[in-house]
């Protein structure tokens, strides 16, 4: 019999120990694949020209994560592997005490695992092949686009690039397999099975104070994150230097610490528990690290799914309400380079379109209007966002807001006398609160000798402009005249279509540019042009990027640590089995035996995803308050979302866990 | 009587391969009785102690422990019966290594869920009386085989059942700590009231029981009673029978 019948045989012999390992092969293979493959979804959709570079961005930004990710999942593929190994030992050592050579042994074991690679390769592939026609539907409608018929997609890049990556890690885990069995003595791989794994686990007294140090640590780590001490690079690293060795620590002292807490109460002595509990510690030099891990991957898993669909959907909610006209021409009285142009005339634009001349609006546009936005910088107000945050102040008259308000269909703003109204384009609730707050206070202001005061209901959160960016200028909405003699400083022209075909884009863009040439002739101006069509394929393009990038690293992350926690507990589960049956000689019941397998996994799958929790909502409030500040965009809803949508998953498999555990215990 | 065993079979294989492990079994142990079960290597002496013991079922034949027909009980009354009623000492992989000496013990208490503060002076009395106080705090890897055995021992009759079950726990132990456990089996029996049965391939440990079965071929071969003679005339009597036994002689595992 050659070493690859031997191996061909073997594989299917241990075919329960082999389909952990196989699972978690072709899951990664299909999920990279799937990922990579991206770009040739577009080959079946019709993509306007932003769209397409969508594609292309999402493409290129998988592809940079994707080397990443392969080290990920390279780790996976060996750690896995490496359990598999331990409990072939005993058979390798079989083979060599039968007069086998190393070399053939070796040879067997790197036929073993050619054979399980280009299995689960070939799996992986055609489910990666079959889940990325489902996707495509899903990034189509994500994009808003449809896909007419059905088309087989297929991407040879994809495939050339996932069997590259995957033949490396395959060799290197070869490499890993053949040291690990090569350098062991032959007494050791015999006896594999009874090695008395000596517990490392620290003494009870030791390991309550290395619990509360590891709480300690972690204390300082959540405190240093919400106060954001971590301007600084040395900061940052220590923060999560720190944060990590009190992961560390929480997870070695543990069930040291449950037990000391525990030992002396009553419950220990209560059916299953303290055999569980010796379990778990007994265990402890083998799961504290993995633990460690799983709850550091848990931990990025839930920060890139929630914050990052968390964001595609506050971008999505934000940016729609931005876009209140089919587009908007906005000329400051400022150059390009920033820098503020003392002069500007009032109506700058309409002297503008009239030297333009041939920019004939009617031809596309429904309704056009202009309105003036002067200076404000000397009326004393001072309105404070949350976190300090001070936008731009502006003035405008009444009958300009009114008529941009019509524009968009919304009511007319109605001033008593001497009362003035704010506006401030954002539905964010801290700053919500901080006008409402000012508002209800009156906030005197004095305008060409006259004092006007405001009041709730002349609060508004209009949009004036079309824009992707997030920071609305603040608005005094004034009687007209008080603004008689102001400086002007920025004046926006609004645009409606008279239809929605993109020939009136076409013609729009064509004119605006035109007119933005034309005002700028003698007075330097910077202009900003923008549409609704563009404001939304940029909205497209962020949101799709952002969703699938955060599903992709979550996804991956997720399920490589409930893979590592699932592979844990069976092999566990399948070395405890003559513990079980004793317990089963002595009277513990079917009942009683499952209770103890379900504490058992519970805990170690609940321990990791609680601690993860918990630095995730620290690290996603903290992340929140960043985002919300520079892009003000609310990610804390999305959040608990994403919590729940990834627990059960966790659960599946922790419930997939149990039963196939009890199986191999209670049944077997 | 603790114990009636009537006309026990237990049949292993098909048609063309068929075993017989028992072939008729029939016996009666007394409350309070110390009883051995003597045979050579694959004379059905396992199988006899598992059907007994209820983790293996019998054939044919009906099993009476405290009256109650054991081989008429399913899956969930079995395990609560075991529990509750029998007490069991293997001669091997018979601890936890996970666990204390204590909380081996205190195991046995746990699972029949009595009041967690009674636990702890029970398990005290056990080991008092099985010498075995110093080992309470140890792992198992850090006791000696004699004393591995005695906390066995003792987690087979801290729950006070009718009836203790132990197969060749001496195989593995050297002859000092062989005595040391008889002896405290016979302890056991004084001051406790319990009741042993025993299986052994060797005479000496047999020795210190009240009455033994000798077992060939899945059937009861011979019975031999101590009455008043000393260990060593009892000893020597056994002998005699063992020879009668056959085999290889002095080696009947
Ligand atoms: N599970 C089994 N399947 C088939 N035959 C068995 C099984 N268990 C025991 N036997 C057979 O039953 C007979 C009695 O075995 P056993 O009770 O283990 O003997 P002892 O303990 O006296 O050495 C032997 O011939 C043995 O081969
Ligand atoms: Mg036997």
């Amino acid at each position: 019999m050659t070493s690859a019948d031997l191996a061909l045989r073997n594989v299917r012999k241990s075919a329960r120990d082999y389909a952990v390992y196989f699972m978690t092969l072709t899951f990664g293979i299909c999920i990279f694949y799937v990922f990579n493959s991206l770009g040739s979804q577009q080959a079946v959709m019709d993509l306007s020209s932003a769209q397409s570079m969508t594609m292309r961005m999402l493409n290129s930004v998988v592809g940079s994560f994707s080397l990443f990710i392969s080290v990920v999942l390279c780790f996976l593929i060996i750690y896995a592997n490496g359990f598999l190994i331990k409990r072939r030992k005993k058979e390798f050592g079989v083979y060599l005490t039968l007069g086998m050579e190393r070399e053939r042994v070796s040879r067997i074991l790197i036929w073993e695992t050619v054979f399980m690679s280009l299995a689960s390769l070939v799996a992986g592939l055609l489910l990666g092949i079959a889940l990325a026609q489902g996707m495509a539907f899903v990034t189509a409608s994500l994009l808003g686009v449809k896909i007419s018929g059905f088309h087989f997609i297929f991407s040879a890049a994809a495939i050339g690039k996932t069997v590259v990556y995957f033949g490396l890690a395959f060799v290197l885990n070869l490499f890993f397999n053949v040291r690990q069995i090569g350098k062991q003595q032959l007494i050791d791989l015999i006896y594999a099975g009874r090695q008395n794994e000596t517990s490392r686990a620290p003494r009870p007294l030791l390991a309550v104070l290395f619990f509360l140090l590891a709480l300690i640590l972690l204390g300082i780590t959540y405190v240093m994150a919400a106060a954001r001490l971590f301007d600084s690079a040395l900061l940052l690293n220590f923060m999560l230097l720190v944060g990590a060795a009190g992961t560390f620590l929480f997870f070695f002292s543990l069930s040291g610490f449950l037990l000391a807490a525990v030992q002396r109460s009553k419950p220990y002595l209560r059916g299953l528990n303290m055999f569980v509990l010796r379990q778990l510690s007994s265990k402890i030099n083998t799961t504290f690290v993995s633990m460690t891990i799983v709850c550091l991957m848990l931990f990025v898993s839930i920060c890139a799914l929630s914050s990052g669909l968390g964001m595609a959907r506050g971008i999505a909610a934000e940016l729609r309400g931005s876009a209140p006209y089919d587009a908007t021409l906005i000329l400051r009285a400022e150059t390009e380079d920033g820098n503020e142009r003392p002069v500007f005339a009032p109506g700058a634009l309409d002297p503008a379109l009239t030297r333009s001349g041939g920019a004939d609006l009617t031809a596309f546009a429904a309704a056009s209007r202009t309105a003036v936005f002067y200076d404000a910088s000397d009326t004393g107000v001072v309105i404070e966002g949350p976190g300090g945050e001070k936008p731009a102040l502006y003035l405008l008259g009444l009958t300009d807001y009114n008529a941009a308000l019509a524009m968009q269909g919304a009511a007319p703003l109605v001033l008593g006398p001497d009362e003035y109204g704010v506006n401030f384009g954002s539905g964010s609730a801290g700053w919500d609160r901080a006008l409402t707050k000012y508002c209800a206070g009156g906030g005197s202001l004095t305008l060409g000798g006259r004092d006007l005061r405001t009041r709730e209901s002349l609060l508004r959160r209009q949009a004036l402009e079309v824009s992707t960016r997030r920071n609305p200028d603040l608005v005094l909405v004034v009687p007209d005249e008080l603004l008689a003699g102001r400086q002007a400083k920025k004046e926006i022209l609004f645009i409606n279509y008279s239809g929605s075909s993109l020939e009136y884009e076409r013609l729009c863009l064509a004119a605006l540019s035109e007119i933005k040439t034309a005002s700028a002739d003698g007075v330097e101006l910077s202009g900003l042009i923008e549409t609704k069509i563009q404001v939304n394929d940029y909205l497209g393009n962020t949101t799709v990027t952002i969703a699938y990038l955060a599903i992709y690293v979550g996804v991956v992350f997720l399920v490589a640590s409930a893979t590592v926690l699932a592979i844990g507990q069976l092999s566990e589960a399948s070395d405890n089995t003559h513990r079980y049956r004793l317990l089963n000689k002595i009277g513990a019941d079917e009942r009683m035996l499952s209770r103890a397998l379900f504490t058992q996994n519970l805990i170690c799958f609940g321990a990791p995803l609680l601690l993860a929790l918990a630095h995730s909502a620290v690290g996603i409030a903290v992340a929140g308050q960043i985002t919300r500040k520079i892009a003000g965009i609310d990610i804390s809803g999305t959040s608990a979302a994403a919590a729940l949508v990834m627990t059960l998953i966790y659960g599946g498999y922790f419930l997939a866990t149990y039963w196939s555990s009890r199986n191999m215990v209670v049944r077997g | 009587m603790i114990l009636q065993a009537e006309n026990l079979e237990k049949h292993y294989g098909g048609k063309n391969n068929l075993t017989k492990a028992l072939n008729g079994v029939s016996f009666r142990v007394a409350a309070g009785e110390f009883l051995g079960v003597m045979g050579a290597s694959g004379s059905g002496k396992t199988t006899l102690l598992n059907c007994v013991s209820t983790i293996d079922s019998v054939t044919s034949g009906r099993i009476l422990i405290g009256g109650r027909d054991v081989t008429a009980m399913s899956g969930k009354t079995l395990a609560r019966f075991r529990r509750e009623t029998l007490g069991f000492i293997f001669q091997d992989f018979n601890l936890l290594d996970t666990l204390t000496g204590f909380e081996n013990i205190a195991l046995a208490l746990t699972i029949l869920r009595r009041p967690a503060q009674a636990i702890k002076g029970q398990v005290r009395d056990v080991a008092a009386v099985l010498g075995i106080t110093d080992v309470l705090p140890k792992f198992p890897y850090q006791m000696s085989g004699g004393q591995r055995q005695r906390v066995a021992a003792a987690r087979a009759i801290v729950t006070k059942p009718a009836l203790v079950l132990a197969d060749e726990p001496t195989g593995a132990l050297d002859s000092q700590a062989a005595r040391a456990l008889l002896e405290s089996f016979q302890e056991l029996v004084r001051t406790r009231g319990a009741t042993i049965l025993m299986v052994t391939h060797d005479a000496f440990s047999a020795s210190y029981c009240h009455r033994i079965l000798f077992i060939r071929d899945g059937r009861v071969f011979r019975e031999l009673a101590r009455g008043n003679e000393s260990r060593k005339v009892f000893f020597d009597q056994i002998i005699e029978v063992v020879s009668l036994l056959g085999g290889d002689g002095h080696d009947l595992r």
